[in-house]
């Protein structure tokens, strides 16, 4: 009983790492039909340059997160008007699902570039919001990062929903990936709400990140691992809902989990992939090889 | 005491994609409450004509809503005015359901409330078109033409448009579903709601049109073919 309990809390734990870059994934993807490849490099600034901030910069660990995360919006608004706003709005460069994979893949390259020109190669881990030994009941044990892992994942899951489900904003961003000339027509600004979704959704990449990575530590490569679980989980919520992503995140980590406790941990990462491959060849189209998605 | 502006004016109205002209200079004026049709071919600037006015596409020239200039490409500004689009093609949200399709209509007066509260403002639109009480949680891509076109009217209701554009409202339907979206037109022009009809097809247009006009190569050929 005491492995199932640990297992499970490590499951939940790496669950909501798929789960909340799932869900960020997917509410972009349902403004935009683009696929934010570079959501886990959003993570990887986020730890990395608070860890940074506070250990080589000597700056308050409150101070660091705030200019880590103003610093990733700021990028992130960047990149928008420079890149989307120009491909999009203005109808220049290709519109293709080619070009339009490499606009984010591109960034995500210059991301990972920037951090190692930045950082260098080293592992980074930010101090710990929350620190202290890992909580206990009876032979449930998880550590205090990983319940704030958890937490923060359920928290933006339930928000994004609600905001989905409840708010005419909401539908008016589901409007904009629908159509976006029908979305224009009710007077519905289909621009302001891709850059405000992406914007929102790399702050949030980069707060898990910060809340995350005394768990794991973070280099400068872990960005496109992170970008990658989120495809998966955002393919399991047809990369429309983000709620849906995080549950479908919180399964997968226990499944993981599970498979690598009770049979072997080589066959957890042939679990991620054989999702991976299962959405290639079930939802092709949300990977952007088959058709459009509807 | 100054006469009462028109409820649309388009003045020297000019649209063009690169190097090639769509429209050339289009003027034409319609009064509060009248229905006006733009007929002819395919390909003629019809269409161009009516997005620029609606600030879809970028224009040269001047559009007035009840004597308002309206801002170059700014449909927000226009469906805040009042003037209000049904696009070619319908444009729907396909995986939303018919409500949100309709409630969106009004999205410049309800988007800062609850989606439960901005149905509410608009419900009253479904007395027109009765049908669609039964289909309000169905998802839009799933309906008929037919239903898809009463849907795109009711969602251009719910915006309270003072002056409507419709851009081939029947293209790809049936004939029989055609003439169906053209009672349901001349409903709304028996209001007193002011009409900009684009329409390749003379007979439909004439259904209610008070007066048409023709346009050819991009320009206005003649300011007023026919009457009823």
């Amino acid at each position: 009983m005491s492995e199932f309990l640990n297992l499970l809390a490590a499951g939940l734990t790496s669950g909501a790492i798929y789960g909340i870059f799932g869900a960020c994934l997917a509410v972009w993807f349902r403004v935009s039909n683009v696929l934010n490849l570079a959501v886990g490099d959003f993570a990887m600034l986020g730890a990395i340059g608070s860890a940074w901030l506070v250990q080589t910069g000597g700056l308050p660990f409150g101070l660091g997160i705030v200019i880590v995360l103003a610093g990733v919006g700021l990028t992130a608004w960047v990149f928008d008007r420079l890149v989307l706003h120009v491909a999009f709005d203005r109808g220049v460069g290709a519109h293709g699902i080619v070009s339009v994979f490499f606009y984010t893949f591109g960034l995500s390259l210059v991301l990972e570039g920037a951090a190692r020109a930045l950082f260098g190669t080293d592992v980074y881990g930010a101090p710990s919001i929350w620190s202290g030994p890992a909580l206990a009941i009876a032979d449930f044990h998880v550590q205090r990062a990983g319940v704030l892992v958890i937490a923060l994942a359920v928290v933006s899951g339930l928000v994004l929903w609600a905001y989905l489900r409840f708010t005419v904003s909401g539908r008016a961003a589901s409007a904009c990936g629908e159509s976006v000339i029908g979305s224009r027509i009710v007077g519905i600004d289909s621009a302001k709400f891709r850059r405000r979704i992406f914007i929102a959704t790399a702050v949030l990449a980069a707060l898990f990140g910060i809340v995350e990575s005394p768990i794991t530590g973070y280099t400068y490569m872990s960005g496109p691992t992170l970008s990658l679980i989120g495809v998966v989980a955002a393919g399991f919520a047809a990369f429309r809902k983000p709620g849906r992503a995080v549950a479908a995140g919180l399964v997968i980590g226990v499944a993981e989990a599970m498979l690598g406790g009770y049979v072997s941990t080589s066959y957890s990462d042939v679990l991620l992939y054989a999702i991976l491959f299962g959405i290639i060849i079930l939802r092709p189209e949300v990977l952007g090889l088959g058709a459009e998605p509807a | 005491m100054p006469p009462a502006p028109a409820a649309l004016e388009v003045e020297g109205l000019s649209v063009s994609y690169g190097k090639f002209v769509a429209v050339e200079s289009v003027t034409l004026s319609v009064a509060a409450g009248e229905c006006v049709a733009v007929i002819g071919p395919n390909g003629h600037g019809k269409s161009s004509m009516v997005t620029a006015v609606a600030g879809l596409v970028r224009r040269g020239g001047a559009v007035r809503v009840f004597g308002e200039t309206l801002p170059v490409a700014s449909p927000g500004a226009a469906v805040r005015a009042g003037l209000v689009l049904v696009p070619e093609r319908r444009h729907l949200y396909p995986e939303l359901t018919t409500r949100d399709n309709i409630m969106l209509g009004s999205y410049s007066r309800t988007r800062r409330i609850r989606a439960r509260q901005a149905w509410e403002d608009v419900a009253g639109v479904l007395d027109m078109f009765p049908e669609l009480s039964r289909l309000l949680d169905q998802k839009a891509g799933t309906l008929s033409g037919g239903q898809q076109q009463m849907v795109a009217l009711a969602r251009a209701m719910a915006a309270k448009p003072r002056v409507l554009l419709l851009d081939e409202p029947c293209l790809g339907l049936a004939e029989a579903v055609a003439r169906r979206v053209y009672d349901w037109l001349r409903e709304m022009a028996e209001t007193d709601m002011t009409i900009l009809l684009v329409e390749e097809n003379p007979v439909y247009a004439l259904l209610v049109a008070d007066r048409a006009v023709r346009m050819y190569k991009g320009l206005v050929e003649r300011p007023e073919v026919a009457s009823t």
